[in-house]
C-alpha cells in the first residue's frame, strides 16, 4: 500500500546529483573501514549465490525424473544434497555478513559521532548561538543513526540483488535465450513505468512536499514550547489552528502527491508480482514446447529462478529509499564537520600582564547590521570597569568578545599585548574567566562542576569558592554533599545554578573576570555572591561587568555608557554625573526606580532590632 | 502489534484499516489459490501432453487477472486509508496535545513530542502502513501454498506444514528478546543525546575548562555505552533470524528428499513432485524476508508505542456540570500537591479576598511558582482544593477558568508573528483603540515605535529578535487587554536592566490595579506594594503578614532580605 512506497518512488524522482556530493564525503569518512566493507559485500555475496544452489537441484532432479530410461538414483541423491549444502553454505555467509555488517555498522556510528564531538569542541562559542541545540543534538544522534542501513544493510543487499539476477540471467540465457527474454517482460514493463514518476510535475510535488513537512515541524515546535501561554491566554485556539492548519496543509500536497504517483506504483507493482511474472514464463514456455522448440525440463529453472530477476527493481526501490535518506543525512552531519573553527595560532603568543584593550573593534552577526560599531577600551589590572546602557545597545556582545566567543570582525582585542586571535585558547580561558546569565551545569558531581576550569583543585579550595559564592550551606544539604551528582540526584534553582557559576569563576582565579550583573537578580543570595565575586580582593585583577546596581555603577573605577553599539560617555562615576549627559539621565532614572528600596532599607535598618 | 495500532488510530479509523487488512488477506490467499493452477498446467508439460495445458493456463491466467484485480484495488485502497489516517492522526494528535496539562510538558518533552508530530507520525504511519502489506503477504501466501501442496499429496504437505510451528515459535521468540534490547538500546540512545545537549550547551564552559581538545569523558563514555548496546542488539537479534532461516531451509531440504524418496519409488508422478517443489520455493522466499519485516516492524512498534503512551495520557478532566464562579477571591484548602516523590506543596491554606495583592516570598524551591501553576490549574492537586471565587478549579471548565486568570510569566513565550497579533493573543476581539491603549499602559508603544516596521514588526522564533523586556512589556499588554479579574505574577521583573524594570513595573501597576492579584516576588519594591506577604519555604507558609510587620520581626523573612542589606565591606 501506501504511503510509504510512493514515498520510495520520491525519494527516486530526486536528482541523482543532489547526494553526489555527499556521497564523497561518505566514501571519504568511510575510507578506514574499505577492508571490512569488501568482506562484508564478499559473504554477502557467496551467500546470496550459493542460495541458488538448492533451485537448481530442483531444476537437476526435474531432469533426472524427466529424462526417459531408468532414473539415476546416485545422481539423484548427489544433487539432493549438493542442494541441503548450499543452502547451510549460504545460511553461513550472509549470517556472517549480516553480523560483520552490523558490528562495523556500530564502529562507525561511534567514529562519526567522535569526529562530530570534536569538531563542535573547536567551533566558534558564538556559532551555537546561532543554532539551535536541538538541531545539532540530532545531528550528532538521529542522523549518524541514519547512516546505520547504509553501512550495515545496504553495501550486501544491493549487491546481492545484481549479483545474484545476473548469475541467473547467464544461466537462463545458456538454457534458452528466448525464454529468457521472454521471462524479462515484466521487468521491462516495470522499468518502462519509472519515468512516469519523475515528470516535472511529481518533482514539484515533491518540493512541496518538503516545504510543508518543515511548516508541520514549525508549527509544532511553537504549539509545544508555547504551551503555557497557549492555555493561559485561551490562545489555544491560535497555535492549534496553525498546527492543523500546516497538517491539512501537508496532508493535502501528500495525497495528491500520492494520488499521482499511485496508479503507476500500483502497476509497477503488480508487473513484479510473483503470479504475473509466472503466468509470462508459463504462456511463453508453453508456446516453445508445443512448438517443439524447447525440452519440458527446461521451463523448470525459469520457473525458479525467473521470479528472482525482478529482485533489482525492487530492490532499487527499498535500498534508493534507505540511501538517499542515509545521505541527507551526511550532508548534514558534513557540514557540520566542515564548519571552521576557530583558528588556533600557529605560533601562539604568550600575553604579558593582563591589561585588555580593545581597538577600533565592529562586529555583527549579519554582514548588513553591525551591533558594535568602533569600540575602543582599555581594561587596567585592577580596576572595575561597569558598562551600561539601554537593551540592545550591544552590551552583551562586547563582553562576549573577550572570552573569544566571536572574533571582531574589524579591530582587535588585545589581551596583554597580545592579539586574543594569537593566544592559544587554554593560555585564553586560564586569564579570562566569566559569569554570564546562560548558566549550563553538568551532569556531574557539584564538586566538578565547580572545579571545571581547574580539575585538580583541592577540595579545600573548591568549598572556599563555594563559600565565597554563597552556596556553600546549600551544598553541605545536598543529599551526597558535595559528590551529589546534577540533574540526577537533586535540581537546582536557577539562582542556586548561578551560584554554582560564579563559584566556578572564583575558584578559576583568572586575572581578567567579565560578568553580567543581571545573573545578580536571581535572588538576594545570589546578588550578594556577586558583590562578593565583585570586591573579592584581587589585587590587579581586571573587571568588565555589565552593571544593573547602582552601587555597583558607583563602585566602578570606570563607567562606559554604550549605545547603539557605541561608546558614547566614559570616565568616573561622579565627573559622569557632573557632565549631566546619557550617564546622568540614567542615573537618575535608576535612582528612582530604586528609591523605595533604599527607602525600605533604610526604614528597616532604623528598625529597634540592632543588626 | 496491530491491536496497538488499531488503538492509536481510535475508532473512527480502525475500521477502515481493518477493511484494508481483510483485503490485503483475501488477496494473498488468492495468490497463494492461484498456484494450485500450476499443478495442472505443469503436468500436463512436463508430463509430455502440452496441448493439454491450454485451457489450465487460460484458469490460471484467469486467476491472475481476480488477483491483479484484487491487489490493485487493495494497493489503492490501502493509499488512500494511508492519506485519511494521516490526516486523522494529525488532528487526534494536535487535539489531545491541546489537552493535555501543562505540568505535563517537561523540558525534555518539547523535543520529542516536537519530532513525533512531525516527521515521526508520518514514518510511524507510513512504516505501518507500507510494512504491513507485506508482512500479511508473507505470512498468508505461503500458509494457503501449503494448503495446495496438502490437497494434492499429504505426505509433502505435512512437511511443509511442520514449519508453521516452528516459525510461529521463532518469530514469538524473537520478538521478546528483542523487545528488551530494544529497550535498553533505547534508554542508552537517550543518555547519549542527553549527554550531547549537555555537551552543546555548556561549550563555553567547557572550553574556559580547556576541556576542548581531549575528549569530554561524560559524552565519550556514553557513546561507547551506545556502541556497546548496539552490539548486544545486533547479538541478541542474530538466533533469532539465523533460526528462522535454518527452519525455513530444513523444511525445504526435507521436503526436497522426501520428494526425491517418493518420485524414485514412484508414488508419486515426476511432473507433480516437480510442481510441489516449485511451490514450496515459492513458501520459502516470502517466509525467509519475515525476519527482515519483523525486524523492521519492531522498529515501528516502538514508535507507535511513544505515540500510543502520549494518547493514552489523560488531559485534566472537565467537569461534568461546570460551575461559573460569581467572585474572584482565591483560596488554597489544605492543599498537597507531589510531582513525583517529592511534595511540593504541604498541607498548605490559605486565601486572597477580592481586590487585594498577595506576594509570595521564599527560597528557590520553596514551591512559589507551583501555587501559580494550581490556581490556573496547570495541574491538579493531590488532596485538599484550590478555589476560584469559592468555587474547586476542577468544578470549573478550563475555558471559564482561563477567562478569570491573567497569567505574565517570567519567561515570556512570543509566537512567531507581529508584535500586534502577540498582543491580539490576549484578546482577539479586542478593537483597535483597545489594544493600542493596552500597549501603551504596558510601555510597549516605545518599543513599538523603535522598531522598524512598528506594530507589523515580526517577533522572531519565540520572540528572539526581542530583548528580554521587550519581551515582557508584550505579555504585560496583553494580560492588560485581558482585562481578567484575577492577575498571576511569576517573577516579572527577574532579569531585567533598570530601565526595563521601570517600564515593567509602571505597566504592572496598571496591571494589578482592581484586581485579585498573586504575585511570586524577589524585589523588595513589588512586595511592599502587597496588601499581604507570605513567606513560603518546603511548600509550607512560615510566615505571613504585611511587609513591615514581617520585617521587625526579625524571623525568616526579614533574614531573607537581610541578606541583600549586609555590607560587603563587612565580609
Amino acid at each position: 500500500m501506501n504511503a510509504t512506497d510512493l514515498a520510495e518512488a520520491r525519494e527516486k524522482s530526486t536528482p541523482p546529483d543532489a547526494g553526489s556530493a555527499a556521497g564523497q564525503s561518505l566514501a571519504g569518512l568511510l575510507r578506514p573501514y574499505g577492508w571490512s566493507f569488501a568482506a562484508v559485500v564478499l559473504l554477502q555475496v557467496i551467500g546470496a549465490v550459493a542460495g541458488l544452489a538448492p533451485l537448481l537441484a530442483v531444476v537437476e532432479l526435474g531432469r533426472a525424473l524427466l529424462a526417459p530410461g531408468p532414473i539415476d538414483h546416485g545422481h539423484v541423491w548427489t544433487v539432493v544434497i549438493a542442494g541441503a549444502v548450499g543452502l547451510f553454505v549460504r545460511l553461513l555467509f550472509t549470517a556472517a555478513s549480516s553480523g560483520l555488517g552490523h558490528v562495523l555498522d556500530g564502529q562507525v556510528q561511534l567514529t562519526f559521532r567522535r569526529q562530530l564531538a570534536a569538531r563542535l569542541g573547536r567551533v566558534p562559542v558564538g556559532w551555537f548561538s546561532r543554532r539551535r541545540t536541538g538541531e545539532l543534538a540530532k545531528v550528532v544522534g538521529e542522523d549518524v543513526s541514519a547512516v546505520h542501513p547504509f553501512v550495515a544493510h545496504t553495501p550486501g543487499e544491493l549487491v546481492s540483488a545484481f549479483a545474484v539476477p545476473l548469475v541467473s540471467l547467464i544461466y537462463l540465457f545458456t538454457i534458452d535465450w528466448r525464454l529468457t527474454l521472454i521471462t524479462l517482460i515484466p521487468v521491462v514493463l516495470a522499468v518502462s513505468l519509472v519515468p512516469l514518476l519523475m515528470l516535472p510535475a511529481r518533482l514539484r510535488e515533491q518540493e512541496e512536499f518538503d516545504a510543508a513537512m518543515g511548516r508541520i515541524a514549525s508549527s509544532v515546535v511553537e504549539f509545544v514550547q508555547g504551551i503555557a501561554v497557549v492555555k493561559a491566554f485561551g490562545g489555544s485556539e491560535r497555535a492549534h489552528r496553525t498546527f492543523l492548519t500546516a497538517a491539512d496543509d501537508f496532508v493535502s500536497v501528500f495525497s495528491r502527491w500520492v494520488r499521482g504517483m499511485s496508479v503507476v506504483a500500483a502497476g509497477m507493482q503488480l508487473a513484479l508480482s510473483p503470479p504475473f511474472v509466472l503466468l509470462v514464463v508459463l504462456i511463453g514456455g508453453a508456446a516453445l514446447i508445443t512448438s517443439g522448440g524447447m525440452a519440458p525440463a527446461d521451463l523448470l529453472p525459469f520457473l525458479l529462478l525467473g521470479l528472482g530477476l525482478t529482485a533489482p527493481v525492487a530492490a532499487l526501490g527499498h535500498g534508493f529509499d534507505d540511501m538517499q535518506a542515509a545521505r541527507r543525512a551526511v550532508g548534514r552531519i558534513k557540514e557540520v564537520l566542515e564548519v571552521r573553527s576557530l583558528p588556533e595560532p600557529e605560533q601562539p603568543v604568550a600575553p604579558r600582564g593582563h591589561r585588555v584593550e580593545l581597538r577600533d573593534v565592529r562586529f555583527g552577526y549579519d554582514d548588513d547590521h553591525e551591533v558594535l560599531r568602533g569600540i575602543d577600551l582599555v581594561l587596567e589590572p585592577g580596576t572595575v570597569t561597569a558598562i551600561v546602557g539601554p537593551s540592545g545597545s550591544g552590551k552583551s556582545t562586547l563582553v562576549q568578545l573577550l572570552p573569544r566567543f566571536f572574533d571582531p570582525t574589524h579591530g582587535s582585542v588585545v589581551l596583554g599585548g597580545a592579539d586574543l586571535r594569537e593566544i592559544d585558547s587554554r593560555e585564553l580561558y586560564r586569564m579570562v574567566s566569566f559569569v554570564f546569565q546562560d548558566v549550563r551545569l553538568l551532569r556531574a558531581s557539584v564538586a566538578d562542576n565547580i572545579a571545571l576550569a581547574i580539575p585538580d583543585a583541592d577540595r579545600d579550595e573548591v568549598i572556599r569558592a563555594a563559600r565565597l559564592a554563597n552556596i556553600h550551606d546549600r551544598i553541605v544539604e545536598l543529599p551526597r554533599g558535595y559528590e551529589t551528582v546534577i540533574g540526577e540526584d537533586v535540581r537546582l534553582s536557577g539562582g542556586e545554578a548561578q551560584r554554582i557559576s560564579i563559584a566556578r569563576a572564583l575558584l578559576a582565579d583568572a586575572p581578567v573576570l567579565v560578568l553580567d550583573e543581571a545573573t545578580a537578580f536571581a535572588d538576594p543570595q545570589t546578588e550578594q555572591a556577586v558583590r562578593r565575586a565583585l570586591a573579592t580582593p584581587g589585587g590587579d585583577r581586571s573587571i568588565l561587568v555589565i552593571a544593573h546596581r547602582l552601587e555597583t555603577v558607583a563602585d566602578a573605577d570606570t563607567v562606559v555608557v554604550l549605545e547603539n553599539g557605541k561608546i558614547v560617555e566614559r570616565g568616573r562615576p561622579a565627573e559622569l554625573l557632573a557632565q549631566n549627559g546619557e550617564f546622568a539621565a540614567f542615573w537618575r532614572s535608576h535612582r528612582s526606580a530604586a528609591a523605595d528600596e533604599t527607602e525600605t532599607r533604610a526604614g528597616v535598618l532604623q528598625g529597634d532590632e540592632p543588626r | 502489534m496491530i491491536r496497538m495500532l488499531l488503538r492509536v488510530l481510535g475508532h473512527q479509523y480502525a475500521q477502515a484499516m481493518r477493511r484494508t487488512v481483510i483485503l490485503m488477506t483475501v488477496t494473498a490467499i488468492a495468490e497463494g489459490l492461484s498456484y494450485a493452477l500450476l499443478v495442472p498446467v505443469l503436468r500436463a508439460l512436463l508430463g509430455g501432453a502440452p496441448a493439454d495445458a491450454g485451457p489450465w493456463l487460460i484458469a490460471f491466467g484467469a486467476a491472475v487477472a481476480v488477483y491483479a484485480a484484487l491487489r490493485y484495488t487493495s494497493d489503492l485502497s490501502g493509499m488512500r486509508v494511508g492519506t485519511t489516517l494521516l490526516r486523522g492522526m494529525y488532528h487526534r494528535l494536535g487535539e489531545h496535545l491541546a489537552r493535555l496539562p501543562i505540568g505535563w510538558y517537561s523540558a525534555d518533552r518539547v523535543g520529542e513530542v516536537s519530532v513525533m508530530a512531525s516527521r515521526g507520525l508520518l514514518q510511524t504511519m507510513g512504516v505501518a502502513a507500507h510494512l504491513l502489506a507485506p508482512f500479511v503477504s508473507a505470512l498468508v501466501t505461503p500458509l494457503t501454498i501449503v494448503a495446495v501442496i496438502l490437497a494434492f499429496n499429504w505426505r509433502l504437505g505435512l512437511a511443509a506444514l511442520a514449519a508453521a510451528p516452528v516459525v510461529a515459535v521463532i518469530q514469538r521468540w524473537t520478538a521478546r528478546s528483542m523487545a528488551a534490547t530494544d529497550a535498553e538500546r533505547h534508554e542508552r540512545d537517550k543518555e547519549a543525546t542527553g549527554r550531547v545537549i549537555e555537551f552543546l550547551q555548556a561549550q563555553p564552559v567547557l572550553r574556559a575548562g580547556g576541556r576542548t581538545g581531549e575528549r569530554f569523558t561524560l559524552l565519550d563514555d556514553s557513546l561507547q555505552e551506545l556502541q556497546r548496546a548496539s552490539r548486544r542488539t545486533v547479538l541478541s537479534a542474530l538466533p533469532g533470524a539465523v533460526g528462522l532461516t535454518l527452519t525455513v531451509q530444513a523444511i525445504f531440504t526435507a521436503v526436497l528428499v522426501l520428494g526425491a524418496y517418493l518420485a524414485l519409488g514412484g508414488n508419486i508422478g515426476a511432473a507433480e513432485v516437480l510442481t510441489i517443489l516449485v511451490l514450496a520455493a515459492r513458501c520459502a522466499d516470502p517466509l525467509l524476508s519475515l525476519s527482515d519485516i519483523g525486524g523492521k516492524l519492531r522498529g515501528a512498534r516502538s514508535e507507535l508505542a511513544r505515540l500510543d503512551e502520549v494518547l493514552r495520557t489523560g488531559p485534566l478532566p472537565e467537569p461534568r456540570e461546570p460551575i461559573q464562579p460569581e467572585r474572584h477571591d482565591l483560596e488554597f484548602a489544605s492543599v498537597t500537591f507531589r510531582h513525583g516523590d517529592r511534595t511540593v506543596i504541604d498541607d498548605l491554606s490559605l486565601s486572597v479576598p477580592q481586590g487585594q495583592r498577595l506576594a509570595v516570598v521564599g527560597p528557590s524551591g520553596a514551591g512559589k511558582s507551583t501555587l501559580l501553576q494550581l490556581l490556573a490549574r496547570f495541574y491538579d492537586v493531590d488532596s485538599g482544593g484550590v478555589r476560584v471565587g469559592g468555587v474547586d478549579v476542577r468544578a470549573i471548565t478550563t475555558e471559564t477558568l482561563m477567562a478569570q486568570i491573567a497569567i505574565v510569566f517570567q519567561d515570556v513565550y512570543l509566537f512567531d508573528g507581529t508584535i500586534e497579533e502577540n498582543v491580539r493573543l490576549g484578546r482577539s476581539d479586542a478593537g483597535e483603540a483597545e489594544v493600542r491603549a493596552a500597549a501603551a499602559a504596558a510601555r510597549l508603544d516605545e518599543v513599538i515605535e523603535r522598531l522598524p516596521g512598528g506594530w507589523a514588526a515580526n517577533v522572531g522564533e519565540g520572540g528572539a529578535l526581542l530583548s528580554g523586556g521587550e519581551r515582557q512589556r508584550v505579555s504585560i499588554a496583553r494580560a492588560l487587554l485581558k482585562n481578567a479579574p484575577v492577575v498571576l505574577l511569576d517573577e516579572v521583573t527577574s532579569a531585567l536592566d533598570p530601565v526595563n524594570e521601570a517600564a515593567v513595573h509602571e505597566g504592572i501597576e496598571r496591571l494589578m490595579a482592581g484586581r485579585t492579584v498573586v504575585m511570586v516576588a524577589h524585589r523588595m519594591r513589588t512586595v511592599r506594594r502587597a496588601d499581604r506577604v507570605v513567606f513560603l519555604d518546603g511548600g509550607r507558609i512560615v510566615e505571613e503578614g504585611r511587609h513591615d510587620e514581617l520585617l521587625r520581626r526579625g524571623g525568616r523573612y526579614s533574614d531573607f532580605w537581610g541578606i541583600s542589606m549586609t555590607p560587603v565591606a563587612g565580609e
